[in-house]
């Protein structure tokens, strides 16, 4: 892998974010993540080989990490800030065309739910798995996700819920989902969902974490 | 009945930094030179945009129905199953209350959260969880030591969503209060707005207990309130 490759990811995968950024103390004062991916595209460097080379792979060990409990939430947070601070250089490449993701993903917690923060992990991870993700917010009715999917078809759509009594919710938008675009797939997640809940309301996927989601979308599209 | 209510300023409440790394997953043996900076910044911040409520009132009108382990209160029954009923069962009168760190805190930990901090923005909102929490338990104090004089004790805070108790029960609870009681509404989901709010049932009585250690009542054992608990017995 090219160097400078091999330096991007590093600073995603702990959290250097740029170079003032006194975080991780053993990275003080080197350019981070915001820096070199500048200095990648300078040289040269083709925006999709930093996404898939160092973004991608950076992302998908912070969320292994996570999964295996060798990090928490704070350290997750560090290296999506960090790989946004990346994201910022090659966005307008995504923009013009020029540079491909690997799709859409459309994501929201559903009605009457007004937590995010489990969902912006998520979306901020599909995100680094070099997807273009597309966020509804809090409180999302089925009409929103339903308008949401027209205009983006084909796109993958996550629903999140942190309470028993939201959850139930879930079911009413994977059912009006699925009547309207029976080939959508659609990750279900949040602290009261599980595997048997996913299966009983139609949805195709559920993950206690971050990275699962990843994962099952990799395997979508390989 | 007799209610009190309470306002408190983010100075009178002991949030630590230790009790915020906790909740984000840190321990003793853990790096947090950078962590514990960021916390004690969020701190300071967070003094700025609470404005901590807290009110309860005692019903008299309870009964405790064994058979169901379910609770009425002025003829509203409230499911609230068998952990909690076990609890409360020796109670003679029951204190309903609700406490908010109001809507600034929650709103300005989603604005950072959306202007690209993430961890600052997950920070401040553990701070207010903290500072709900905190508050909760001064009112509690302030009911204890009220009842005290007269030898009556109190049990635990439950609040719904504990412990098997539905969260749609708050509906029910809030049917107690009046409207905006505290300033907190409750959306049609049960969710309480401010988000950073909490309500629950105080049981009262001469033969009630108040139990230190509550988490080993509870099923979820991952739970991170647990490990804060454990940390600081």
């Amino acid at each position: 892998m090219n160097e400078i490759l091999g330096k991007i990811a590093l600073c995603i995968e702990f959290g250097k974010i740029n170079k003032v950024s006194p975080y991780p103390p053993n990275m003080k004062d080197q350019d981070g993540a915001d820096e070199l991916t500048r200095q990648a595209l300078d040289a040269g460097v083709k925006p999709d080989e930093i996404l898939e080379n160092a973004l991608v792979p950076a992302m998908a060990k912070v969320g292994e990490k996570f999964s295996r409990k060798e990090i928490y939430v704070p350290q997750m947070l560090m290296a999506a800030k960090a790989m946004n601070s990346a994201m910022v250089h090659l966005k307008p490449f995504f923009q013009s065309g020029e540079t491909k993701r690997k799709g859409k993903f459309i994501v929201g917690t559903v009605a009457g739910d007004l937590h995010d923060i489990g969902k912006n992990l998520v979306a901020m991870m599909i995100e680094g798995g070099g997807w273009e993700v597309i966020d509804l917010g809090v409180d999302v009715g089925t009409d929103k996700f339903l308008k949401a999917l027209d205009a983006n078809p084909g796109a993958v759509i996550g629903l999140s819920a942190l309470l028993t009594t939201t959850m139930e919710n879930m079911k009413q938008t994977v059912t009006a989902i699925k009547e309207k675009h029976k080939d959508s797939k659609i990750l279900v997640g949040g602290a009261p969902v599980t595997m048997e809940y996913c299966q009983k309301i139609g949805a195709d996927f559920y993950s206690p974490d971050p990275q699962g989601a990843v994962n099952y979308l990799k395997a979508l599209v390989s | 009945m007799t209610n009190r209510k309470f306002q408190y300023s983010f100075n009178d409440l002991d949030v630590k930094i230790s009790d915020v790394e906790s909740l984000l997953g840190y321990n003793e043996t853990s790096e947090r030179e950078m962590i514990q900076s960021l916390i004690e910044e969020a701190i300071q911040e967070a003094a700025g945009y609470c404005s901590i409520r807290a009110e309860y009132r005692i019903f008299k009108n309870v009964i405790l129905d064994d058979r169901n382990k379910a609770i009425f209160i002025n003829d509203v029954k409230f499911d609230v199953q068998k952990i909690i009923f076990n609890q409360m069962k020796k109670s003679e009168s029951m204190a309903v209350y609700v406490s908010t760190a109001g809507a600034g805190i929650g709103e300005r930990s989603r604005e950072i959260m959306m202007g690209g901090d993430p961890l600052k923005g997950y920070i401040l909102d553990i701070i207010g969880s903290l500072t709900v929490d905190a508050a909760s338990d001064l009112m509690q104090s302030d009911l204890a030591a009220s009842l005290g004089q007269s030898g009556i004790k109190i049990t635990n805070r439950f609040s719904p969503g504990h412990c098997g108790w539905s969260v749609a029960d708050q509906h029910k609870l809030f049917m107690l209060m009046p409207d905006n009681f505290c300033g907190i509404s409750l959306t049609g989901s049960a969710l309480m707005e401010p988000i950073k709010s909490t309500s629950g049932f105080i049981g009262i009585g001469e033969h009630v207990k108040y139990n230190n250690y509550i988490c080993s009542y509870c099923d979820m054992k991952e739970c991170a309130y647990r490990e804060l608990k454990d940390r600081n017995q």
